[in-house]
């Protein structure tokens, strides 16, 4: 290879290296964002995940399977999101339901986060092939097996009045 | 030989192994308490005790319910067995504290059981000593005696459990998911208040708020239909998409078994039994959506 070619190529992979860098750490770390805006930010995305949860349970009910693909497509597309809108020092009892343990048990919170992404992969794949049965199997396990795992460790419950 | 023979032949007439069938009865029933989970801490061993609760009488740690000989139930007969979950007296005959709410197990028709007894025997084992109890001076002299006699609600048991419908669904919460311990409030004498069964209780157990569950539509579930309730109980998904958490989210998910396992008819026979009791406002913290 020839010396201006391979300076080409050279930079080229430097580029592509630096912009993936940089996309990793806007959707992971999110460093710029306080700690009131990054808990406004995931309970808005726990809005949507909710309102996306609810459209699945309706349209699989009604017999809609392939018609919850962009629904589930949504929940893992966004379950990518919800640890970087946990940012050590954004644990605030009187504005957020985070758990201490969040961030004392980060790798496990992690973990659950994958898990949801994991578990709407499944599902969509179900949906887009069109298999009501299985979609159905795993639209009656997910609230548990995928929000149930991270909410009942991580989320505080209604507390005493 | 012979000797041998006759000797053997009674015992073996009294220790008649349970059914498959009855064991599998056990297990559901088992779930549908909840899957005894005051009886596991979370991440624990199934049933072997250890859950911590702290009330005005002290403190007490649920015990150990595995067939371990030497630390759980294992030598224990049926009729020991069932007399404390229904009566809450132990082989040596100490009180239990109603923690164990044993005032409503007391509902629990003797066929369901026995079932679950044979079921326990089946689980495994587990070596762990029950903690030491920490109750105020003359707690169990005085005190809880005198309260029970006042002030404990006591269920009769039916000479058969009800298998369909509205009663179905009354037996269930009523007697063996025993869903008044939490959401009914308490007065001051930390007793249910019957008035307002199941109205929610805004001081539950563990330091958590319980649910108005009447049919009140503002304050209650009334909004929610015989569908949702049922789906709910099955799969911990709320009408509004979140999920159930906290206490409710763990009996839905059981230890070896829980709500979650519960036919569809009986899920729907809670949920019609639910639709059937007075509706009572009473807002506890957040609205049930």
């Amino acid at each position: 290879m020839r010396p201006r070619v391979m300076f080409r190529a050279t930079l080229l992979m430097l580029g592509v290296t630096a912009l993936t860098l940089a996309a990793c750490r806007t959707t992971a770390q999110t460093p710029s964002m306080t700690a009131a805006e990054a808990i406004d930010a995931r309970q808005k995305l726990m809005k949507e995940q909710g309102k996306a949860w609810k459209d699945i349970q309706d349209k699989t009910k009604a017999g809609q399977i392939a018609a919850i693909v962009p629904d589930a497509e949504k929940l893992a597309s966004t379950s990518k999101q919800i640890p970087g809108l946990f940012p050590e020092g954004s644990l605030n009892p009187d504005k957020s339901l985070a758990k201490p343990e969040i961030w004392q048990k980060r790798a496990d919170f992690d973990a659950a986060a994958k898990n949801l992404e994991t578990w709407s992969v499944k599902l969509r794949d179900a949906a887009k092939a069109n298999d009501a049965e299985q979609t159905q199997a795993i639209v009656k396990d997910f609230g548990r097996q995928a929000c149930g795992t991270c909410h009942q460790p991580f989320r505080v419950p209604p507390k005493q009045q | 030989m012979c000797l041998l023979v006759a000797w053997r032949a009674p015992v073996a007439a009294q220790v008649t192994p349970p059914s498959a069938a009855e064991v599998a009865r056990g297990r559901y029933m088992f779930g549908a308490t909840g899957g005894c989970g005051c009886h596991t801490p979370p991440k624990g061993q199934p049933n072997a005790g250890g859950r911590r609760y702290d009330g005005p009488y002290g403190t007490v740690f649920s015990s150990n319910i595995t067939p371990d000989r030497q630390t759980g139930v294992g030598g224990w007969t049926d009729e020991q067995i069932i007399t404390a979950i229904r009566l809450g007296r132990r082989p040596n005959g100490e009180r239990l504290l109603p923690v164990h709410p044993y005032p409503v197990f007391n509902g629990m028709a003797e066929e369901d059981l026995r079932a679950i007894v044979a079921f326990l025997r089946t689980t495994s084992p587990v070596t762990k000593a029950n903690q030491p109890k920490k109750l105020i001076p003359m707690f169990e002299s005085v005190f809880l005696p005198a309260w029970l006699a006042a002030f404990a609600p006591r269920e009769t048991p039916p000479p058969k459990a009800p298998t369909a419908g509205v009663p179905r669904g009354e037996y269930l919460i009523r007697a063996v998911a025993h869903c008044g311990e939490c959401h009914t409030p308490r007065t001051m004498t930390m007793a249910t208040d019957n008035s307002r069964f199941l109205a929610g209780n805004p001081k539950g157990p563990e330091d958590q708020a319980m649910p108005n569950i009447t049919p009140d539509p503002e304050t209650g579930i009334g909004k929610w239909s015989v569908e949702e309730i049922a789906d709910y109980l099955g799969s911990g998904n709320k009408p509004d998409g979140d999920v159930a958490g906290g206490l409710m989210g763990e009996v839905i998910e059981g230890t070896l078994a829980g709500y979650k396992d519960l036919t569809p008819a009986d899920r729907t026979a809670i949920a019609q039994y639910l639709k059937t009791i007075p509706p009572i406002r009473n807002k506890i913290g957040k609205p049930v959506k």
